[in-house]
């Protein structure tokens, strides 16, 4: 996975992507997984709802995701959840605060996606490779 | 009237309610993820200088208090239920109290990998310009006071949405880019209040809104820093005579037309939007009156991330009333009122320091030249605003979740 997202970004990447065992699909681009995290694309192919999971806006985690995976920064992509979350349009992620939390709560909610880094180890859950 | 159109949406309201009390349950509970529930509170002082902007006695003000407080449940795949509670203070910019600012079935009937669309039945926000569905929440808007050229807020309570229903329609291509279509029908309640604010307290009829159509178009090329839009407006209000009236059965047309850009980038951002207005008014100051005027306005608006909690903010905001009478000899000639009543310029300044995760300080001064954008709109009062320069300054901590 390293290698295929080192193809479009100047850095060595570190996040993986993890969905609920549920989640039948194995790969995603990254404008697909843009899509998903700017709540554009809300089911998956199999219409059942994406429960979208993040870390705190200022985790390095979250911060390095948004920069060097979704190549948006993380203002932009905070300012795209605070207007649907507080103008009726649509629903925000849910917040964890913690990596560990994050693999918990991903591994036992169905269709739920989320990061981590690769230090993690998230046996529970499902890796998502992305491409180009 | 307002609490009319609360009660109005009591039944949804007490779903609301009931969804709040049940929240701290839920965060324990398999509905968590279902139900979100965020709010906001923000108060300020804000001191005005030559106009009745904020209150007719020019003085120091803390009427500048908002506070929000929502939730959202989702019922299943296809459906959500969703609604907000706002009070506002804002002297004489709106009227003051708690309203339902939003309450809607929001029904998800299409998602796919390129495609997304939604209905929203009940009281929707208007989501057609940049900040106009996001201008009362103080931490998702650029500055405290709107540029009032576009956010004109004695038009707030009937800009800011409407009951009736909208559908949203996104597109993602990943040669073209991100589109966002937008439409709204819809139309809103005038409390007495507002209708003051509009017309003016010697009117002493009412006010109806009778329909609101718009429309917007929002454009990201594949993964720019750059969108781009536009938005339609057409709205109908109508004036019933009341009793000792000086004026008469009216009937108003409004049109509203912008085009705007916004760059995003990692320090600099950039937001422009650019208005035409027409103003049809037919009888209302006395029987055979018509007036039918092109306005025009835009905003330039450049914001710079000092550091990761510091951001700066220098807008220019630009607004006539006639764009065939931009120095408002005319409006003069014809109305008595001082030439400056057909135009309004603000040079802002401003900065926002975040103290802490989701506590924010903004800060920000005007200098402004002309009245167009005060309130009453269609009865001004040159006793009170008897200066063409006027200024203000203004303060504002906010904390959200």
């Amino acid at each position: 996975m390293i290698l295929l997202l080192c193809c479009f970004s100047p850095h060595i990447l570190a996040q993986q992507i993890i969905v609920n065992s549920s989640v039948t699909v194995d790969s995603l681009t990254t404008s697909q997984l843009r899509r998903i995290y700017s709540m554009r694309q809300v089911k998956w192919p199999d219409d059942s709802r994406i429960v979208v999971f993040v870390l705190p806006n200022k985790h390095p985690v979250h911060q390095a995701f948004c920069k060097e995976t979704l190549r948006i920064f993380p203002y932009q992509i905070e300012r795209i959840w605070n207007k649907l979350t507080f103008s009726g349009l649509g629903t925000a992620p849910n917040i964890v605060q913690t990596q560990q939390e994050l693999l918990d709560a991903v591994s036992r909610t169905p269709g739920a996606i989320g990061y981590i880094d690769d230090k993690v180890k998230g046996d529970s859950v499902n890796v998502i490779k992305i491409s180009q | 009237m307002l609490s009319r159109s609360l009660s109005k949406h009591s039944a949804l309201s007490n779903v609301l309610l009931l969804l709040c009390a049940s929240s701290t349950y839920a965060a324990g509970g398999d509905i968590a993820e279902d139900l979100q529930v965020h709010g906001f509170i923000a108060q300020g002082v804000i001191d005005v200088s030559g106009s009745d902007f904020v209150n007719d006695e020019q003085e120091i003000s803390t009427e500048l208090t908002e506070i929000g407080f929502n939730a959202s449940y989702q019922l299943n795949n296809d459906f959500r239920l969703t609604g907000q509670v706002v009070y506002l203070e804002g002297g004489n910019r709106y009227s003051a109290g708690a309203r339902l600012d939003y309450a809607l079935l929001d029904w998800n009937f299409y998602d796919s990998e390129s495609w997304s669309a939604n209905l929203y039945l009940g009281r929707f926000k208007n989501n057609h310009w940049l900040y106009s569905s996001t201008r009362d929440i103080p931490f998702a808007r650029p500055s405290i006071i709107l540029p009032q050229a576009i956010y004109f807020d004695g038009l707030r309570d009937v800009a800011v949405g409407g009951d009736g229903y909208a559908i949203k329609i996104s597109h993602s291509s990943d040669n073209y880019g991100d589109f966002d279509f937008n439409f709204s029908r819809g139309s809103s309640n005038i409390s007495d209040k507002q209708k003051d604010i509009i017309a003016g307290p010697e009117p002493t009829g009412g006010l109806e809104h009778d329909l609101d159509l718009q429309a917007s178009l929002y454009w990201r090329p594949n993964f720019s820093q750059w969108r781009f839009g536009m938005s339609l407006l057409d709205s109908d209000f109508h004036y019933l005579q009341g009793e000792n009236d000086g004026f008469t059965n009216g009937d108003f047309t409004y049109q509203f037309y912008t085009v705007n850009a916004l760059f995003e980038g990692e320090k600099l951002e950039f937001a422009m939007e650019i208005l035409q207005q027409r103003l049809a008014i037919d009888n209302f100051y006395f029987t055979g009156f018509a007036m039918d005027n092109i306005g025009q306005g835009f905003y330039t608006q450049f914001r710079y991330k000092f550091t990761n909690n510091l951001v700066g903010l220098i807008r220019y905001d630009d607004f006539y009333s006639n764009k065939d009478d931009k120095k408002g000899h005319e409006l003069e000639e014809t109305t008595g009122l001082p030439n400056y009543f057909g135009y309004q310029t603000d040079r802002t300044i401003g900065l926002a320091y975040d103290i802490d995760t989701n506590l924010r300080v903004n800060v920000e001064y005007h200098w402004v030249n002309g009245t167009a954008r005060l309130t009453p709109l269609v009865t001004p009062n040159p006793e009170l605003n008897d200066s063409e320069d006027w200024q203000m300054w203004a303060v504002q901590l906010m904390y959200w979740f």
